[in-house]
């Protein structure tokens, strides 16, 4: 597999220089390729050739009919010696001008000798078959190249890549990789749950959960409602209010609350098989061996990034690897002397503390803001200007962002090695986040139990109500009372799934607006600044502050797992999420490629990043559980909305499922689950499973000290 | 309008700025608000100030304490933009390694550096000092002759550079500059770079120094330097003088000849 990828690198480098019109070096596989050519011309030339053999000087001896058997089998062995010639050469130890020359002499042996071989009518049919081969080797390595050439924004990636070293490629690889699982997310809702309701379902106006009640539509077009996710837009697919609870619908009888459900669960399934995946397969390409010995050999050796081919970055990379051997050196010296271990205990202590200060502040402003904004919604938020409306957000975003940048600064004093403080901070910025998050789940929690007081008056409201419009119906007629009342005057119960959709959506647009606002003013315009007030400025603002803005690559990790961990928690009850997702990371991969490649500049110390990636997915990992715990919790205990969604009318959410069992499977399926779901069975088997997990755990850990001891053999021995 | 909330939403990214930065405001403070307080009080100028200093506690003819005592009161006291204790110890170096017969100083300003450079001079080498201002000429004059060098070995130029670097070779006799030390006003660095390359007086070998090249930067003259190939560079990483945290360059060009 890594010879696969070497030839692929390769044969893109080659494709490269060809262009450029360096052609010192061929790679084997474009001369390959030319002479597979050439032999395909040659094989249907040889049919024309057979009577034209005597103008080829150079086929004397290839007359099959005046070969001995043995001379042909002495033939054949030489062909196949070639073959083998010519699969080894790789590994031979000679000069590369030998290698080139055996191999041509080689092809070209086997090219003419090979169609020779077969005797008589075989003779035929076998060059056919080695052409076949042949071409299928050719249309192979073609479909593979096709298949490189698919991925998306790779040689985006590449170049900035060569621009910024292999860390800042990371983040946008670590995009591309979200954008793919954003895909089948979207895929999964759009495809099973808002398309059949679009179109197999009841249309919009049919029904007082699908219409913009009376009071509402004078406003329902505005842009600013529209901005908001009200009006038109709330009672659209793009929300759970709109799905109506009806069993089956359309002629292919689609089961549209068990489909909601499905896709529900399911999303949240793939998310983890797909996380769970990555991080087993980083597991294994780990380990490279970071031992405290061998120190300075290591960072001889391994330092260089080679993925780097633009001048400037090397002499970044080259400035970096001699600060970190300096460092290194100082390291050492200052190992032996640990007079001032107090010091920097008491200091890191006080750094904890000023950071657990922010911290606390961070989420008592976020709680204090969120009451307000309960007030004001209570008081009715027509009377608030926009900046009341949206306080929320906005703080929730502007403490996201600046936050960060003063557990930076509190973390110089505590002066650890950059990976550990890198880690460090890593890990407080996702306290703060986590923690902004929940206090808005908490304040979201109190809203919904605010809605569903409310849903039991109007409950008893519209009871009455019905009981008015009947009674006025049958002193007119006793047949058929058939009441036609527009679907807009019918009074509605609130919908709190839908105000949670509308929540979440609302958070992610202002996340990512102030996520562009920042990159478009504290990069893009820092960067123009800099550049032309650079003339009559009286300090080079180059070198000195504020200069040209570094990417921030752990920053914008973050912010993008906690952007995934939102959506994966308003997914549910906001099916329009994953699109909105697709349509952001697809803006947001061009946008930030573009400013990076024009505002930034490379990092002055440039480190690895496969260290960290398995940091992250752990991190993404954790943040899904804690995202879909909320979800979890809400559909298992809150009754959902007695008119709207796909669930009304249930007394819980997960009741589908006992009626599907019920009404679609035959009788027997369902005796069968019941007796699965029996918890004298269900519990015996979590224990089962729970003992393979420490089977599991206690073989890998012993096979990692076979390995380690195995490593310290290696030591002794060399 | 805007509600307290927002506000102090900002907060964390004002203690940021004022941490990030604050060597920058120390030296705000120094340079600027205590020489106008200072000045208003005493009614003299900085430079008299200094002066004043290093003539009560420095020993005549002893050019290590003279620069002791100006490194003790541009610490302590207040601040004058000399080359520093640190940035000196680079220009003492350089000197002994290239041992110059004829050395130029653009900006003496108060005399510190050109009591440094005359300092590690060899036996038989001039310096020639120029600046542009008669008041701090005047000062720079009164402490290198309490240094003790005399006129063989400095002699004093009172003359904006652009003026006196054309009539350096009809006036002065001068054919060759080993070493050219800048250290005036940052934007004049490029303009008397080229008047000198103009002028004939650089030989290949020659070695110019320029000081605080990052702060505050001259970046025109470092473009010029990258794009123009008649030297080879290099640029010395070191603090802004008396400052612990500011970043700051001195470029040593080494004249390499047109090709």
């Amino acid at each position: 597999d890594g010879e696969k990828k070497k030839r692929k690198k390769r044969r893109r480098k080659g494709a490269h220089r060809a262009e450029e019109g360096e052609d010192e070096v061929q790679t084997r596989h474009e001369r390959r390729e030319r002479e597979k050519r050439r032999r395909a011309k040659n094989d249907q030339e040889t049919s024309e050739e057979e009577d034209d053999k005597e103008e080829d000087s150079k086929d004397e001896e290839v007359r099959p009919e005046c070969l001995t058997p043995e001379e042909l089998e002495k033939l054949k062995e030489a062909v196949d010696e070639r073959k083998k010639l010519i699969q080894s050469l790789r590994g031979k130890p000679w000069p590369m001008k030998k290698k080139l020359v055996t191999l041509r002499e080689s092809q070209e042996f086997v090219e003419k000798y090979e169609g020779a071989l077969g005797k008589g009518k075989g003779r035929k049919l076998y060059a056919y078959k080695v052409m076949m081969t042949k071409k299928w080797m050719k249309f192979q390595r073609d479909f593979e190249n096709f298949k490189t050439a698919c991925i998306p924004w790779e040689m985006k990636i590449k170049e900035i890549e060569s621009h910024f070293g292999s860390s800042v490629a990371s983040y946008f690889i670590f995009l591309r990789w979200m954008y793919g699982i954003n895909m089948i997310l979207f895929g999964l809702t759009f495809g099973l749950v808002m398309v059949p309701e679009a179109l197999m379902g009841r249309p919009y106006g049919s029904m007082p959960r699908k219409t913009v009640p009376r009071s509402e539509e004078t406003s329902a077009m505005d842009f600013a409602v529209l901005w908001d996710f009200g009006g038109y837009a709330q009672y659209s697919v793009l929300f759970y209010g709109f799905y109506n609870n009806q069993r089956a619908i359309g002629w292919l009888k689609f089961r549209m609350p068990l489909s909601y459900f499905l896709v529900g669960v399911g999303t949240v399934a793939y998310s983890y098989m797909v996380v769970i995946r990555t991080m087993a397969r980083n597991a294994n390409e780990s380990g490279v061996g970071d031992d405290n010995s061998f120190n300075f050999s290591w960072k001889m050796f391994t330092s260089w990034d080679y993925l780097i081919g633009n001048p400037e970055t090397a002499d970044n990379k080259f400035a970096s690897i001699t600060t970190s051997f300096k460092e290194a050196i100082l390291e050492e010296q200052e190992s032996h002397k640990d007079d001032n271990i107090h010091l920097t205990r008491f200091l890191r202590v006080l750094a904890n503390f000023l950071v657990l200060c922010c911290l606390a502040g961070s989420g008592y402003l976020i709680y204090f803001v969120v009451r307000r904004s309960q007030k004001f919604a209570l008081d009715g938020l027509e009377n608030h200007t926009w900046w009341e409306r949206n306080e929320v957000n906005m703080v929730m975003s502007l403490l996201g962002m600046f936050c960060p940048m003063l557990f930076d600064v509190i973390s110089t004093l505590e002066n650890y090695h950059p990976r550990v403080a890198l880690q460090w901070q890593l890990g407080r910025i996702f306290a703060l986040f986590l923690g902004n998050l929940y206090t808005f789940i908490i304040a979201l929690m109190d809203e919904i139990n605010l809605k569903r007081e409310e849903e039991k008056i109007v409950k008893f409201n519209i009871t009455t109500w019905e009981a008015s419009l009947y009674n006025g119906t049958i002193s007119e007629n006793s047949t058929a009372p058939s009441i036609t009342i527009n679907p807009a005057d019918v009074p509605r119960g609130p919908c709190w799934e839908t105000m949670v959709g509308q929540e979440f959506v609302r958070l992610i647009i202002s996340d990512t607006m102030t996520t562009y606002i920042t990159l478009l003013i504290g990069d893009f315009l820092r960067a123009v600044l800099v550049r032309f007030l650079n003339y009559c400025w009286c300090w080079d603002l180059e070198a000195g502050f504020p200069s040209y803005s570094e990417f921030d690559v752990s920053g914008n990790v973050l912010g993008l797992i906690f952007n995934q961990g939102m959506i994966w928690m308003g997914a549910f009850y906001a099916p329009c999420l994953p699109a909105l997702n697709v349509l952001r990371l697809h803006v947001s991969m061009y946008l930030q490629c573009w400013a990076v490649m024009c505002c930034n500049v490379p990092q002055e110390r440039v480190f690895k990043a496969s260290g960290s990636n398995n940091f992250y997915m752990a991190m993404l990992l954790v943040i899904l559980f804690l995202s879909t715990l909320p979800a979890i919790y809400t559909i298992v205990t809150i009754p959902p909305s007695f008119d709207c969604g796909p669930f009304s009318g249930k007394n819980r959410m997960f009741d589908v499922i006992h009626e599907t069992l019920e009404s679609d499977f035959p009788a027997w399926f369902s005796k069968v689950f019941s007796y699965a779901s029996n918890p004298g069975l269900v519990l015996p088997f979590i224990l089962l499973m729970v003992l393979a997990i420490y089977y599991l755990q206690s073989t890998s850990k012993s096979y990692r000290q076979a390995n380690v001891e195995l490593k310290k053999k290696l030591q002794t021995v060399i | 309008m805007v509600s307290g909330a927002i506000a102090l939403a900002f907060l964390p990214l004002l203690l940021t700025l004022i941490i990030r930065y604050r060597y920058y405001f120390v030296l705000l403070y120094r340079a600027v608000l205590v020489r106008i307080w200072k000045d208003c009080i005493t009614g003299v100028t900085r430079e008299e100030r200094a002066y004043q200093y290093v003539l009560t506690h420095a020993t005549p003819g002893d050019p290590d304490s003279i620069l002791e005592a100006f490194d003790v009161w541009c610490s302590k006291v207040e601040f004058i933009s000399n080359i520093g204790p640190k940035k000196g110890k680079i220009l003492d170096r350089l000197l002994m390694e290239q041992s110059p017969l004829t050395v130029l100083e653009l900006g003496a300003h108060c005399g510190y550096s050109t009591v440094r450079i005359a300092r590690s001079l060899p036996l038989g080498a001039r310096l020639y000092s120029i600046e542009m201002d008669h008041r701090n000429a005047a000062i720079a004059e009164k402490i290198i002759r309490l240094a003790g060098f005399d006129d063989d070995t400095v002699e004093l130029i009172v003359n904006p550079s652009d003026e006196v670097i054309p009539r350096l070779r009809s006036d002065y006799n001068l054919e060759r500059l080993d070493f050219v030390f800048m250290d005036h006003w940052k934007k004049c660095y490029l303009p008397d770079l080229q008047t000198l390359e103009g002028s004939g007086l650089l030989g290949k070998g020659s070695m110019i120094l320029a000081d605080n090249v990052l702060f505050p930067g001259a970046p025109k003259f470092l473009r010029h330097l990258r794009r123009s190939g008649l030297y080879q560079w290099k640029i010395h990483r070191a603090t802004l003088e008396y400052s612990k945290g500011i970043r700051d360059g001195m470029a040593e060009l080494v004249y390499q000849g047109v090709k």
